[in-house]
């Protein structure tokens, strides 16, 4: 059961098939590559106008379709929300809530930390579970192997020493 | 138009993102946890639809409107092992990876907006630190960067 109103996730297969038509219909169509994580730099483009990197022309030629894609990412979640049950803020964080019971403040802070990690990481990586995992692994790109690498095992080893060692789960 | 296109095809990812336990926080714990093979599964079955279509767009050469199909590999440096980790560890924490981090803030959950601040704030601190990380990592020139996507 999903914490979004306690709906049932779709079947693994379907949710697959769905995200890999849209990665190809993206490619065969508008000859763009899959990815989210650049989207963050296309949004810091706007901003950090100073900044070299942010001013490539590789990356400003592309912010017009990243930025657009990454709107859709927030429509699709207040679609899902909204024909779903409803949207309506929340702060529910499933077995988080659970087992550690953090305040409003305590999942703050814990969300921007693993956010910078995110944000700096992929970036440094050069790409995501998308660009990397999806895309990436796809193209056979070795970049691609090592990242999903790194991260898969840095996040199996993360979890399973907080909740298993660190909480007692 | 186009934009519209590009819109249409986030929102129908955000969409199953949403619906299929990819932007949950408790799904992305048990997959991390060997608890449910339902992250795996869509994952695995992403890949295994996009790469035969990958190689079958290779071969025809074209897109849709007849311009030669862009599928140069990324570069590999060491930045895809040492961001890797740092992205992995940031995953696990947050339950969310970068587009389910949009997904989460459509879908009304609060936690999620402190996410986006901080993955700006750490992109922002990316780009800012690129030419010193680049000589320490031996990153690709700024022009190319690490890798669109």
């Amino acid at each position: 059961m999903l914490i979004l109103h306690d709906l049932e996730p779709y079947h693994w297969a379907v949710a697959g098939a769905a995200i890999g038509a849209m990665v190809l219909a993206l490619l065969y169509i508008t000859n763009k590559r899959f990815g989210v994580s650049t989207g963050f730099e296309s949004a810091c483009s706007l901003v950090l106008r100073a900044t070299p990197y942010f001013q490539r022309d590789s990356l400003r030629e592309s912010n017009p379709w990243r930025l657009a894609f990454l709107a859709g990412l927030v429509l699709g979640g207040v679609l899902s929300a909204s024909l779903g049950g409803g949207w309506e803020p929340t702060w529910d964080m499933g077995m988080h809530d659970t087992h550690l019971g953090m305040s409003e403040g305590g999942k703050v802070l814990w969300m921007f930390s693993g956010g910078a990690l995110i944000g700096f990481g992929t970036r440094l990586a050069g790409g995501c579970t998308s660009g990397h995992g999806i895309f990436g692994i796809s193209n056979l790109e070795k970049a691609s192997f090592v990242s999903v690498a790194a991260f898969m095992i840095a996040g199996v080893v993360v979890t399973n020493v907080f909740w298993r060692l660190f909480v007692g789960l | 138009m186009s934009l519209l296109f590009f819109i249409a095809s986030g929102t129908l990812f955000g969409w199953v993102l949403s619906r299929s336990g990819a932007s949950d926080y408790d799904f992305i714990q048990q997959m991390f946890l060997f608890d449910d093979i339902q992250l795996y599964g869509i994952i695995g079955t992403a890949v295994a639809v996009t790469a035969p279509g990958i190689w079958l767009l290779r071969r025809h050469g074209k897109s849709l409107f007849g311009h030669a199909l862009v599928l140069t590999p990324k570069p590999a440096h060491r930045g895809n092992l040492i961001g890797g980790v740092m992205f992995g560890v940031g995953w696990a924490m947050t339950g969310m990876c970068p587009g389910p981090v949009l997904v989460n803030i459509g879908e009304g959950k609060m936690y999620a907006v402190a996410a986006l601040v901080g993955v700006l704030v750490g992109t922002g601190a990316f780009g800012a630190l690129y030419s010193r990380l680049a000589a320490r990592l031996r990153l690709p020139a700024l022009e190319v960067g690490t890798g669109d996507g």
